[in-house]
């Protein structure tokens, strides 16, 4: 039986018929669809597999590795800077000896697309010798998730197993087996005998697709001789053997130079390092083409390809406006966001990671780092101001999730430290950017059945945060207050202010009013509302010269009316 | 069936969050209905937030998702200016089947289309969704249209039988109905054309 699956359904896949009972993970793009995957294929097989989504990716592995030592077959998974959450038990665990087994799955983001950064997980799993596989598709991905699960029991260890985006969310059919009965097919070594030996190219995961698709295209297929890499780490004896046979080496991998640094081949390896390929990014297409092409020039092979950069060029003419990301139409954020620019508009706004990340071309996210940096960073923002004697507005801002992630101990040490700023949580009750997994405090587990909710205010409450508040982000002119009155307290404060922005995600509760909005009516096409509030409802009519509302997009929740400075305010209601 | 020449590939441009990911779904159901073998490639995270996606759908001979410039048999475009972003991913002699309410293209577009024997047919999929009383259903719109141009493995019959297979409950009536449409219009408008 096959079915077309994502690259994550596939991992899961794997697992499920390899056995897996214990599965934890944190959300993170491009590796959020695994541990949904596991789930549905553990109700659909009637197995019985425990899953949990764990509040940050240090309790998914820990969680992991102990079920892993007692002898049980686990999986955590996670993005990759996700990894790094996880690192200090990551790194300890490969000294221990595994009675069970345990895969680690830290998917790549080569761009990137959904990230704050790049990084490369078989760069952290060759510097501390841990075993890590690099799938080329979503078909292979489900044979190496079963093949690592086996072989972790074997070597008592953890394995890694580190998809790119481009594999976790590619679609293909995927072959299905019953548990423990799959036929594995990997793939390594010389995949593609050609007949020459001035020119190899070496690569790694999805690279390895893409190189096959240009080689066709070029005519090159039965010429240029491919090595494909399955393990990253230990790299295979072969690989260098093949890099000895030829003259000259392309290497082909995501995102870092792993397995060129480790051929090493000073002068004849070409790839990364040495400048000839970008030093970061994804490998597209183009890039591909133009490298293979380039290096046959160096070795005088012929290839019939004609570059068309005067197309290029016209296209490039025609010039369209980019369309960034912005905040769903309705979004509680978005009227969070204005009503702390409104209240302080030279506030400093060390901000987070999620949705609310896009609170930066609404003025009112500043500074960003890492998961939980809003509050930590607002912390030094405070020492280094006070330091100087002056006083400035700090308004901080992280999501609900990601403050029970990673801010736990920052906001409790920025009380005991008596550190003066305002946080405010945008509790929208889930974990919306990547989603909607549940939070601690949303009271359901990852199959979906009622649980325990931890709320934010019995947190911070435990935690000694003396000002706490809670408002709903619709009513704009009352946050607007709360900020300004919060601020002011902080003098007679100990430690931070708390603000609850609380209001359910748009997108999870497809809430709708049927509210009138009369902005139109008002315009006079002064462009405030498209400038300071960023709704994608708000389109701009260049022939009229006024704002229009795409009412196919609007919710109607009538947060604009508050920003239009024309509208009277009788007009501005609020309707919970 | 019509024998295969060595693959297809199709590029889907869109905006996060309005269907293009279904859409790209459903072209490889249709081509996995046949028999051909298929390989996608989706954006997620940041850009579904209504930011610019694109999804990629080769079938045939092939290894990846990936397409590079001036290789993409056929462009859907969900949105007119997505579409024009990634104009330079067309072939020439390509295919191209845009949600757009204009008929036609300033000069400059018009003469790039031209010179390199691009055919674009436009349709208000948006008009046509929303007429269906499902506004995110445009999507189906430009299924509906694009499957009239009769390019195995992406027939009316395929796509249709696709749709039926995938989409649950009420939504399938109102989504076939926005793709019926869509089909009809191409139609009328590929006929018009052989006149």
């Amino acid at each position: 039986m096959y079915e077309l699956m994502i690259g994550n359904y596939a991992i899961a896949r794997g697992l499920v018929e390899a056995g897996v009972q214990i599965a934890a993970a944190y959300p993170g793009t491009p590796s959020s669809e695994i541990l949904p995957g596991i789930l549905e294929f553990s109700k659909r097989d009637n197995i019985k597999i425990y899953c949990e989504w764990s509040v940050n990716e240090r309790v998914a592995f820990e969680v992991a590795f102990g079920a892993a030592m007692y002898g049980k077959n686990a999986a955590c998974m996670m993005k990759q800077v996700g990894l790094n959450v996880a690192f200090p038990s990551f790194l300890e665990s490969i000294e221990k000896e595994l009675s069970g087994g345990l895969v680690v799955v830290s998917c790549d983001d080569p761009g990137p697309q959904s990230s704050q950064t790049e990084q490369d997980t078989r760069m952290l799993c060759s510097l501390i010798g841990v075993t890590v596989f690099d799938p080329s598709s979503p078909r292979e991905a489900a044979d190496v998730a079963y093949y690592a699960l086996r072989l972790s029991r074997k070597i008592k260890k953890p394995v890694v197993i580190r998809p790119t985006h481009r594999v976790s969310h590619s679609r293909e059919k995927v072959q299905i087996f019953d548990q423990g009965k799959r036929k594995v097919k990997l793939s390594e070594g010389l995949v593609n005998k050609g007949k020459t030996t001035n020119f190899g190219v070496v690569s790694s995961g999805m690279s390895f697709c893409l190189a096959m698709d240009v080689l066709q295209e070029l005519g090159l297929k039965e010429k240029i001789p491919v090595f494909k890499v399955l393990r990253a780490n230990p790299l295979d004896e072969k690989a260098f053997e093949f890099v000895t046979q030829i003259e000259k080496i392309l290497v082909l991998e995501e995102t870092d130079a792993v397995v060129e640094a480790k051929l090493g081949f000073n002068g004849k390896v070409y790839g990364r390092l040495n400048g000839f390929l970008p030093g970061a990014g994804e490998l597209t297409y183009d890039i591909v083409r133009n490298a293979i092409i380039e290096m046959c020039r160096l070795v005088n092979i012929e290839v019939p390809f004609k570059d068309d950069t005067k197309f290029e060029e016209v296209a490039k003419e025609i010039g369209v406006a980019s369309r960034p990301p912005k905040l769903c139409s309705g979004c509680p954020h978005r009227a969070c966001f204005y009503a702390m620019k409104q209240a302080y508009p030279d506030a400093l706004f060390p901000g987070d990671i999620g949705c609310y990340t896009l609170g930066i071309p609404l003025g009112a996210v500043d500074a960003f780092i890492d998961m939980g940096g809003s509050v930590n960073m607002a912390s030094g923002f405070y020492d280094a101001f006070s330091k100087e004697g002056k006083s400035v507005a700090i308004l901080a801002s992280v999501g609900d999730s990601t403050f029970f992630h990673a801010c736990l101990p920052a906001i409790y040490d920025a009380a005991k430290k008596n550190k003066k700023f305002i946080l405010i949580i945008m509790d929208n009750n889930t974990t919306a950017m990547t989603g909607m997994q549940p939070t601690p405090q949303s009271g359901i587990t990852a199959s979906g059945e009622k649980t325990r909710s931890v709320t934010l205010e019995a947190t911070l409450s435990a935690l000694g945060i003396p000002n706490v508040k809670v408002v709903d982000p619709y009513e704009i002119p009352f946050l607007i207050q709360q900020i300004k009155d919060s601020y002011s307290a902080l003098p007679k404060n100990k430690g931070p202010s708390v603000i609850i922005s609380r209001r359910e995600c748009v997108l999870q509760t497809k809430a709708k009013w049927e509210k009138n909005i009369p902005l139109e009516q008002y315009c006079t096409g002064c462009r405030k509302c498209i400038r300071n509030f960023n709704c994608p409802s708000l389109e701009f009519d260049e022939l009229k010269k006024r704002v229009r509302i795409n009412w196919d997009l609007c919710v109607r929740c009538g947060n604009c009316l508050f920003v239009c400075p024309e509208v009277s305010k009788s007009e501005r209601k609020i309707e919970s | 069936m019509k024998k295969f020449f060595n693959s297809i590939q199709i590029l889907c441009a869109g905006i996060g969050g309005r269907g293009v990911l279904l859409a790209s779904t459903l072209l490889m159901d249709s081509a996995i209905r046949k028999d051909v073998y298929a390989i996608g490639s989706d954006e997620y995270g940041m850009s579904q937030r209504g930011g610019s996606v694109v999804s990629l759908v080769k079938v045939g001979k092939v290894k990846s998702p990936f397409i590079g410039k001036g290789n993409a048999d056929i462009i859907l475009g969900f949105e007119e200016s997505e579409f024009l972003r990634n104009l330079s991913y067309l072939k020439i002699g390509g295919i191209a089947v845009v949600n757009s309410p204009k008929e036609t293209y300033e000069s400059k577009v018009k003469e790039a289309l031209n010179k390199r024997k691009i055919s674009v047919y436009t349709l208000d999929a948006d008009g046509i969704a929303r007429e269906g009383g499902l506004y995110q259903a445009s999507n189906m719109a430009i299924l509906g249209f694009f499957s009239s141009l009769n390019i195995e493995p992406f027939t009316y019959e395929n796509l249709k039988g696709a749709i039926l297979e995938r989409l649950k409950g009420k939504m399938v009536e109102k989504n076939l109905l926005v793709f019926e449409r869509g089909f009809e219009l191409g139609r009328e408008i590929v006929q018009c054309m052989n006149l």
